[in-house]
């Protein structure tokens, strides 16, 4: 069974872009970075505004109301940061991640590691 | 990206704002309309934006506000109302063959109703016309189920005097 702070593959994206984008951690920049992070698959702005939900009752984010902008037609953003407990099981979940990608690259070699490396290097450059 | 990125400088028109924050939860309105608003490009970009992110932020909100423990009360004390109703206003109901079906359709909208009523609801405490609101949405949702059954086949609706108890 699943510990309740266990984090499903959306939810890492959701909580690494929130730790990205740093002060900057609201509805519309979570939504692109996870869009980013998720390519080539389409994320729609609803799916990431229920998993801010889900983590933030889970306790690993933290929200508040900013001041409201005239950009956004004068309504208010809801900001978000990385608690403790968020990034712990993000540490826990990147660590997870770096054993898996080591055992697959021993398994299929160098040259398979090389290849996928250079071209997520490609994709982020 | 943010306010930034953005491709435009207009925005949705007011009448669509306002339709879009109707059947957005109080809780969460004032930013799911600005990060909308932010993301707005065109009339119909906005609009299927808008109906593919309402519903799933409608249904956060419930699973954010309905406690399982308190739906299963909620869930028992809607149907000893209906069955009670039934019993006093209309016995041969609960003997026919589809009876209790017939009364779990009513019922089963009164529990939505309750539902949504808390999903949607003000934090904080709520004036008189917020309060009447909720009785009146469940009575307003179970009339419309009826009246959406009786289209069908009139002898399936559940006679109006059970019904208005069973809301109550």
């Amino acid at each position: 069974m699943a510990r309740s702070d266990s984090l499903g593959q959306f939810e890492q994206l959701v909580l690494t872009a929130v730790l990205s984008l740093r002060e900057d951690a609201y509805g519309v920049t979570i939504h692109a970075k996870v869009q980013e992070l998720a390519q080539p698959k389409a994320v729609s702005l609803g799916a990431v505004y229920v998993t801010l939900d889900r983590l933030e009752d889970k306790g690993m984010i933290a929200s508040w109301l900013s001041d409201p902008t005239p950009a956004r037609g004068g309504r208010a953003k809801r900001c978000y940061r990385l608690e403790a407990l968020g990034e712990l099981v993000l540490q826990e979940s990147a660590v997870t991640a770096k054993r898996v990608w080591d055992l697959i690259a021993g398994v299929w070699g160098e040259e398979w590691a090389k290849e996928w490396g250079k071209r997520w290097g490609k994709e982020a450059g | 990206m943010g306010e930034r990125g953005r491709l435009t400088d207009s925005g949705p028109s007011k009448a669509a704002e306002a339709l879009v924050a109707v059947f957005l939860p109080l809780a969460c309105r004032e930013e799911v309309l600005g990060d909308l608003h932010e993301r707005y490009r065109s009339p119909w970009q906005y609009g299927f934006e808008a109906l593919s992110t309402v519903p799933l932020v409608a249904i956060g909100r419930i699973r954010r506000t309905a406690d399982p423990r308190i739906l299963l009360i909620q869930a028992f004390a809607v149907a000893v109302s209906f069955l009670g109703a039934a019993w006093f206003r209309d016995g041969p109901l609960l003997r026919s063959q589809w009876g209790l079906l017939r009364l779990a359709v009513p019922g089963a909208m009164t529990l939505l109703g309750l539902v949504l009523e808390d999903a949607y609801a003000r934090l904080g405490r709520r004036n008189a016309a917020e309060l009447v609101r909720g009785p009146v949405a469940r009575i307003a949702l179970a009339t419309l189920s009826q009246a959406a059954l009786g289209a069908g086949h009139a002898g399936v609706a559940v006679p109006r005097w059970v019904m208005l108890y069973g809301c109550g």
